[in-house]
């Protein structure tokens, strides 16, 4: 049983808005990556799991505030930790985030060693800049990028370099576990390759220990990660290994999320393409049922005022929905055979 | 630094472009007026001048100066001659005194009002904007609408204000002049310090009108960078946050030094309008005077100069720029 | 929108003084100058022709006496009698008879009292003066030569206790701010002259805003050298200060020529850079938008695509941009006139000219308040109010600024 990295048990955080309301946009969200693993989270927009990247990171700014829950990095415990703590010892050495536009993440007016020589030494102020410059350029010869990236301003390098040096940036204290927001929706189809094959370098590196990898796209997950975790409306709908997730989904959401995407896999052929229809519920008022119901092929009355759990499975499988798992499968066989 | 010398042959070039233009405008404007300029100068030069003596005498000297019996474009070129010699001719308001000798009067308390008075307002009006911005709460509360109250007085609007509480009520300060009427200009303590407490009101009145404008400008470009994506990505990767302040308004000022230079123009303007209303012995009163008597040649050789000076400042900003945002050293070398 | 009612307020006063009160704005109608803001009684009337009522107002003497012989009076007085030898406390500055009595049999302008200067001693001898008859308890004889005679015989009396009443003098005028330098009522000058102003602001907005709209609308469609050559002139309109342009051509027109519509144009002709700018770039971002292309792709010529395509989304940064220009105008006017070089002096006034008036004749030296602030005031109103009814477009049109 292989160590685990992030352990993450029933977070829950909230964003207040100017009119104190509180909006509860990751609500009890358990998750747990082991050693060596990476978890990919999907969604759409909206659903709550940038805000989980945000609060993974334990670094809370106004409106986002934390409600309740466990955060373990690494056997940190950083729940309620003091901020400056978790600057100095878990931002950027322990866990460490790729934003999601890497064209804005630079600073504009410093030079990419400048840049790296700031957070090396916001870290390890003993360092000298000599050293830096060597661990710098090491590490990113290492990930396929050329020395001279380090002397150039950010409004010298495109789109897809830009990214690539702030992939590289974010891990060159090498933390334990690496938080990346969709790094590759921004960019085109090659640099989207590349961005990949970095992030999934970094893993087989051995440089970071465990990844989670956040994306709207669902096809990319199941070639890049080890388990796949669904989110709707701010809480999981369903969990499991990406091959699970893929070829045998339970619950309706993530279902519908298959038949929305072209998979050239033989097996799936016969899947029809399906746009879902409706939009995701306004998270101030949620519904007191379920989350989904108002879009789901499958609601049934009891639906609507069923608070819904998360339906442990054994071996890390869960999904949410008061349909035991049998019912739903059949009813997806009967539609396959249409 | 290559990538730089580019740049500063193109802002030369580009300066030595528009001052030519400027002269240019200068030189044609009045001439484009109907009539002869000489015959109409010394038709209002007539009305103020009783020695007939003069008047042939300057008469004579502006034919010359502007030959207006030669074509156009000999006419620039004497003029263009006569300004690089200094020789601007004489003042009609103020004969026999030379324009020359008028204006080189008048230049230095000018510039010894507006310059520090520009810069300092800049400072200040910009330090405040940044404070405003970053630490927001009460204090961002206050400066806003005083702020926005400093912007919308014209100059000579706080020049009066100033003048009526200070001066006549408060007879802290002098009410004009650049020193007390009583003194002539010499190097003594006493005459230094009569000009320091005449310097004071017209001085803080450009300086609080600049900081209205300026506050407001940075605290919306402060506000703008401190939510910024790379300010949030510092953050997540453990850099300390004043390390990223600093920068913040390092990237924050780079826009205001460019604002100022674009508003040159305007501030010149209203600093001149201040001058007038105290009476201090600047360009803006000699331009008055100079209106009220209609002194042509005095006129027209004061706008070129502020012109001038206003070009001259917009160059060396710009040229500053260059020097703080490293991109451009960066950008011109490839 | 608070800027919105400020701003019409002050335009339907403009509008709506002149029924009510058509003195010509520059008529001059009292001598001298900067008389202060009140209620100007004519005296010749309240005497002779007007009933006369009595009230009975205890507090009137005492009004009376104070109003002439103020405290730092009394103050003077008793230095001087202590200066003349007088025991201090002998001196009662509170008892006003004994006061004026010591005061009448003790004092000599021609004594000379140690530190006392000659304006001192003028100021003594006027407080005499005026002090004249200031106990005394019987009225004043109104009289008039005989017709016969020649000799001053009394025709009436004017009671302590007579008054009038304001509603039946034929003759009175409420100055609520005075009078300027030349005489003339300075509330009627201000409300035509904010008239003025508004319209020079006004037209210079529109021709300002026009030139900047049509160059910006060219240059950033076209592009190419059109472009090219219109950003080259707008930067060296940038940087030589407009106002020095402003100062050039006004004085080169010359003063006859320089009408307050004349000085608009001209204030237009040298302000448009700033929107030309704004627009160029609204343009830039805009042309490329799916529809534009589609309409190019329809064979539309450019007029059309600008007009129908570009124009109805630019409209409300112009709107803003007018009102802008609106309000520098205004000021760019001020500042000409301050400096002498506004429109002509004659016929109507403007706000800038009123503030040149009163700074040559150092208004605000002598404490004649009425003659600047009011114009000070208005001047930031209006462009205050301006830039509020700016800010509260901005909010309509950018919903995203919007609580």
């Amino acid at each position: 049983m292989a160590r685990v990295v992030l352990q993450v048990n029933e977070l829950t955080t909230r964003y207040i808005t100017r009119f104190r309301e509180n909006i509860y946009a990751v609500d009890h969200v358990s998750l747990k990556v082991e050693e060596g693993k990476s978890l990919g989270i999907a969604g759409e927009s909206g659903c709550g799991k940038s805000t989980l990247a945000l609060s993974l990171m334990g670094y809370y700014f106004a409106p986002l505030h934390y409600t309740s829950g466990e955060i373990i990095i690494n056997d940190h415990n950083i729940t309620g930790m003091d901020p400056d703590e978790v600057r100095k010892t878990i931002l950027g050495t322990e866990i460490s985030y790729i934003p999601q536009a890497a064209m804005n993440a630079l600073n504009p007016t410093r030079r990419v060693i400048n840049f790296i020589e700031d957070v090396i030494q916001a870290h390890l102020p003993e360092v000298s800049k000599k050293e830096i410059y060597e661990l710098a350029r090491e590490r990113f010869e290492l990930l396929g990028l050329p020395a001279e990236v380090l002397q150039k301003y950010p409004v010298e390098l495109s789109g897809g370099m830009k990214q690539r040096t702030v992939i590289a940036t974010s891990v060159i204290l090498s933390p334990k576990v690496l938080v990346a927001d969709e790094p590759s929706s921004a960019l085109d189809v090659t640099s989207q390759k590349m961005v990949i094959k970095m992030v999934m370098d970094l893993m087989d590196k051995g440089i970071v220990k465990a990844l989670v990898f956040i994306t709207h796209e669902l096809p990319l997950l199941y070639n890049v990660t080890d388990d796949i975790m669904v989110m709707y409306a701010g809480q999981v709908v369903e969990k499991g290994t990406a091959e699970e997730m893929v070829f045998d989904p339970i619950h309706p959401y993530t279902r519908a999320l298959m038949g929305s995407i072209i998979v050239p896999e033989s097996g799936l052929r016969n899947v029809k393409l399906t746009a879902i229809p409706g939009t995701p519920p306004n998270l101030k008022n949620p519904p007191s049922g379920c989350r989904f119901a108002e879009r789901c092929k499958y609601v049934r009355p009891e639906c609507r005022v069923t608070t819904v759990n998360l339906n442990e499975i054994g071996n890390g499988r869960a999904y949410r929905c008061i349909i035991p798992e049998e019912d739903l499968r059949r009813m997806y066989k009967s539609e396959q055979q249409k | 630094m290559k990538g730089y010398r580019d740049y500063f042959l193109k802002k030369l070039g580009w300066f030595i472009l528009t001052v030519v233009v400027a002269f240019t405008l200068n030189f044609i404007l009045p001439r484009l007026m109907p009539g002869d300029p000489v015959a109409a100068i010394v038709a209002r030069m007539a009305q103020g001048m009783s020695n007939a003596t003069g008047v042939q005498a300057v008469y004579e000297q502006y034919t010359r100066l502007f030959a207006t019996d030669q074509p156009i474009l000999n006419q620039y070129v004497i003029y263009l001659r006569n300004v690089l010699n200094g020789d601007f001719g004489y003042s009609i308001s103020q004969y026999p005194r030379t324009v020359a000798d008028v204006i080189g009067s008048s230049i230095w308390w000018t510039i010894a009002l507006q310059l520090p008075a520009i810069i300092v307002g800049w400072v200040i009006g910009n330090t405040l904007g940044a404070l405003a911005a970053y630490v927001r709460k009460g204090f961002d509360k206050v400066l806003l609408p005083i702020s926005i109250f400093l912007s919308n007085l014209p100059a000579f609007g706080m020049a009066i204000i100033l003048l009526v509480i200070f001066a006549v009520h408060l007879k802290w300060f002098p009410t004009s002049g650049g020193y007390a009427y009583e003194m002539v200009p010499n190097l003594s303590w006493e005459f230094v310090w009569s000009v320091i407490v005449h310097y004071q009101l017209p001085f803080w009145s450009i300086v609080l009108i600049t900081i209205g404008g300026q506050a407001i400008g940075m605290r919306s470009m402060a506000i703008y960078e401190l939510n910024a994506d790379y300010v949030k990505y510092a953050r997540f990767l453990g850099i300390k946050d004043n390390k990223i302040i600093r920068y913040v308004f390092r990237n924050a000022m780079l826009p205001q030094i460019t604002g100022l230079a674009l508003s040159i123009g305007t501030m010149v303007s209203g600093a001149l309008v201040a001058e007038i209303i105290f009476n201090y012995p600047g360009l803006g009163s000699t331009i008055l005077s100079a209106v009220l008597g209609g002194d042509y040649p005095l006129i027209s050789a004061a706008t070129l100069i502020i012109t001038f000076m206003a070009l001259v400042a917009f160059f060396v900003l710009e040229i500053i720029y260059g020097l703080i945002d490293p991109r451009i050293k960066a950008a011109q070398s490839e | 929108m608070v800027g919105f009612g400020i701003f019409s307020a002050i335009v339907l006063t403009v509008l709506i003084y002149p029924l009510f009160i058509d003195d010509p704005p520059l008529g001059i109608i009292s001598r001298g100058t900067f008389l202060a803001p009140g209620i100007y009684v004519n005296v010749y009337d309240s005497v002779n022709f007007t009933p006369r009522y009595t009230l009975i107002e205890d507090e009137a003497a005492a009004r009376r006496i104070n109003s002439q012989l103020k405290p730092e009076d009394r103050v003077a007085m008793q230095e001087w009698l202590v200066g003349a030898g007088v025991p201090e406390a002998e001196i009662n500055t509170e008892d006003t008879a004994a006061l004026l009595d010591l005061w009448h049999s003790r004092f000599d302008p021609t004594v000379r009292i140690p530190g006392m200067t000659n304006a001192d001693r003028n100021y003594y001898i006027r407080l005499t003066a005026s002090l004249d008859g200031l106990l005394a308890a019987e009225g004043a004889i109104v009289a008039a030569p005989n017709e016969t005679t020649g000799a001053l015989e009394q025709r009436g009396l004017i009671e302590q206790t007579d008054y009038v009443n304001i509603g039946e003098v034929p003759n009175f005028r409420i100055l609520p701010l005075g009078t300027d330098n030349f005489g003339r009522d300075v509330l009627t000058e201000l409300v035509s002259a904010t008239g003025v102003s508004l319209t020079i602001g006004f037209v210079a907005g529109i021709v300002a805003t026009t030139i900047g709209l049509l160059l910006g609308l060219f240059s950033g469609y076209m592009g190419g050298l059109i472009d090219d050559i219109i950003v080259f002139i707008t930067n060296l309109f940038t940087v030589i200060p407009s106002f020095v342009l402003l100062i050039l051509i006004s004085f080169s027109i010359g003063q006859e020529q320089r009408g307050p519509v004349t000085i608009a144009i001209v204030i237009g002709l040298t302000s448009w850079v700033w929107t030309a700018r704004a627009v160029r770039g609204q343009v830039i971002s805009l042309r490329n938008r799916d529809h534009v292309n589609l309409s190019k792709l329809s064979g539309h010529s450019v007029l059309y695509i600008l007009a129908m395509d570009i124009l109805p989304y630019i409209a409300s940064y112009v709107v803003m941009a007018l009102i802008l220009q609106i309000s520098s105008g205004i000021l760019a006017e001020a500042g000409l006139s301050i400096l002498g070089l506004g429109p002509r002096t004659t016929e109507v006034p403007t706000l800038g000219l009123m503030m040149n008036w009163s700074m040559i004749y150092q208004a605000h030296i002598l404490g004649k308040w009425w003659a600047y602030f009011p114009v000070i005031l208005t001047i930031a109103l209006i462009t205050f109010s301006m830039n509020l009814m700016n800010t509260g477009l901005d909010r309509v049109f950018n919903p995203t600024l919007r609580g």
